[in-house]
Parts: C-alpha cells; sequence; structure tokens
C-alpha cells in the first residue's frame, strides 16, 4: 500500500513539476506547480509528517501560490512572446549539461549507496502538531524567533518595493 | 519492493534537478522564480526523509523554517520584479542586462 502511494504520490509530483517547467504559459505553469506541491503534501503524510502535510497545502500550494498567480495577472499576458523562439540547438545542449552531470552524480552515488531501507513507521514518532511544536518551542526558539524577524523584514521590504516612486522612505 | 530512503532520495534529485532546468533555461523570471520553489520543495522532501530515517523531528523543523523563508523569499522576489516590470515592461530576463536603470 505504501509502495503504490509512493509510486502514485511520486511520479504525480514529478510529472506536473516537469509540466510546470515546460509549459510555455506562465498561468498554466503555476497551476501545475500547485499541483506538483499538493501531491508532495502526500509524500509528506507518508514520511510520517501530518503537520508538513497539511501546511504543504495550506501555506506552499495555498497562499504562496496565490501570490504567484496574482503577480502574474498583474504582470503580463499569459505568454511571453520572447519565448515563442526557440534557443538555439548547440545553446540548448550546453545548457542541458549541467542537469545531466547531476543525474549522473546523483545515480553514481545512489548506486553506492544501495537502497537503505526506511525506518519502519512508528506512531510514538510521528510528526504529529503537538510534539513538531514540542521541539519547535522547545529546542528550536531561537530559530523559530529569527525566522519571524525575517518574515517582518520581508513584509516591511515588499511594502516599501510596492510604494510610489517619490514615497519611498530612503529618497 | 517496499519503500526505501534512497527511493525519496532519487526523486528529490530529479525534483532539484527539473527545479534547476528551469532556473537556467527559462526566461520568463516568475517561470524561473517557480523552479525555485521546486527546488526548495525537493530539499524538504530530503528532510522529512531523513527525519523520519533517523527518528527525530528536528527535520520538521527545519522544513517549518523553510516554508517561512521561502514566503518571505517569494514576496520580496516578486515584488523586485514588480518594480522591474514597472521601468522595463517586461519579465523577460534575457533583458536584463544591466541593473542601471
Amino acid at each position: 500500500m505504501e509502495t503504490v502511494l509512493f509510486y502514485l504520490f511520486g511520479a504525480l509530483t514529478l510529472a506536473t513539476a516537469v509540466l510546470c517547467v515546460t509549459s510555455r504559459n506562465a498561468v498554466v505553469a503555476a497551476v501545475w506547480l500547485i499541483a506538483s506541491l499538493a501531491s508532495s503534501a502526500g509524500l509528506f503524510a507518508l514520511l510520517s509528517a501530518p503537520l508538513l502535510a497539511i501546511l504543504q497545502i495550506l501555506v506552499y500550494a495555498g497562499a504562496i501560490m496565490v501570490l504567484f498567480l496574482f503577480v502574474i495577472m498583474m504582470l503580463q499576458g499569459p505568454e511571453l512572446p520572447q519565448e515563442r523562439r526557440r534557443r538555439p540547438l548547440p545553446r540548448l545542449l550546453l545548457l542541458a549539461l549541467p542537469p545531466a552531470a547531476g543525474v549522473v552524480i546523483a545515480l553514481a552515488w545512489a548506486a553506492r549507496l544501495g537502497l537503505i531501507p526506511l525506518a519502519p513507521y512508528d506512531p510514538a514518532r510521528a510528526g504529529t502538531m503537538a510534539r513538531v511544536a514540542d521541539v519547535l518551542l522547545g529546542r528550536h526558539l531561537l530559530a523559530f524567533e529569527l525566522v519571524s524577524v525575517i518574515l517582518l523584514v520581508a513584509i516591511i521590504g515588499a511594502l516599501a518595493l510596492g510604494r510610489r516612486e517619490e514615497e519611498r522612505p530612503w529618497r | 519492493m517496499a519503500v526505501t530512503l534512497t527511493h525519496y532520495l532519487v526523486l528529490a534529485t530529479a525534483l532539484f534537478l527539473t527545479g534547476a532546468v528551469a532556473v537556467l533555461v527559462r526566461r520568463n523570471a516568475l517561470v524561473m522564480f517557480m523552479g525555485v520553489e521546486i527546488m526548495l520543495n525537493a530539499v524538504n522532501i530530503v528532510f522529512a526523509a531523513y527525519s523520519r530515517q533517523l527518528g527525530d523531528l528536528d527535520g520538521h523543523v527545519f522544513v517549518l523554517m523553510n516554508l517561512a523563508v521561502a514566503a518571505a523569499e517569494a514576496a520580496i522576489g516578486l515584488a523586485i520584479l514588480v518594480e522591474i516590470f514597472r521601468l522595463r515592461r517586461s519579465v523577460d530576463v534575457d533583458e536584463f542586462k544591466t541593473l542601471m536603470e
């Protein structure tokens, strides 16, 4: 059962990610990315991380992607005219080199490691909300506070960038 | 065959490379951002897989931090992109050859 679900969600995640990368239309790409992020929530659930699965859908596939869609629809028509003309083949091949090298290295490394069996499912160690909160607000409290500072900086930065030219704080 | 840690690592590598290809090949800055999100998601899967493997929840905390940083990155990056679009009327990275106005 777990195997079937892993291959289902894994194939969905990867296939929709590839569709996102290859689609010419930015809105379509964003919708495929939402599908990819949502199906990777299934992988999180399989990895006994229910809290992460929920947050992945709420925050990632929900909030962040809505921001993306807003900006896409604000900035451009669905398609970028320049992307219709193709790049010359030698340049495409050159661009394909680093990912191809990455694939070779990853496969060689996986073959060296062999198949490491996953630790069996243990309900006492699943990442439920209470347990993750214990770790997050206990041992990692400082990191938690620092992340809130990062979010504050991001909010202020985005607000400052969003203002009109003559109202910029640094002018 | 049971699912192993290696399965998750290989899947995450493939996802990461997909995102890297988007950043390298696409000209549309918005789709390049989506490539970055795909890469972050691949890293999150590795964190969750190792967290399950090692049986402690520090990896989950890392994923939460990653989510927050991804949100901050998306907000700031898209705000900068909107600003560039105001100046240049384009989101084509080939046209951003200079950082001058």
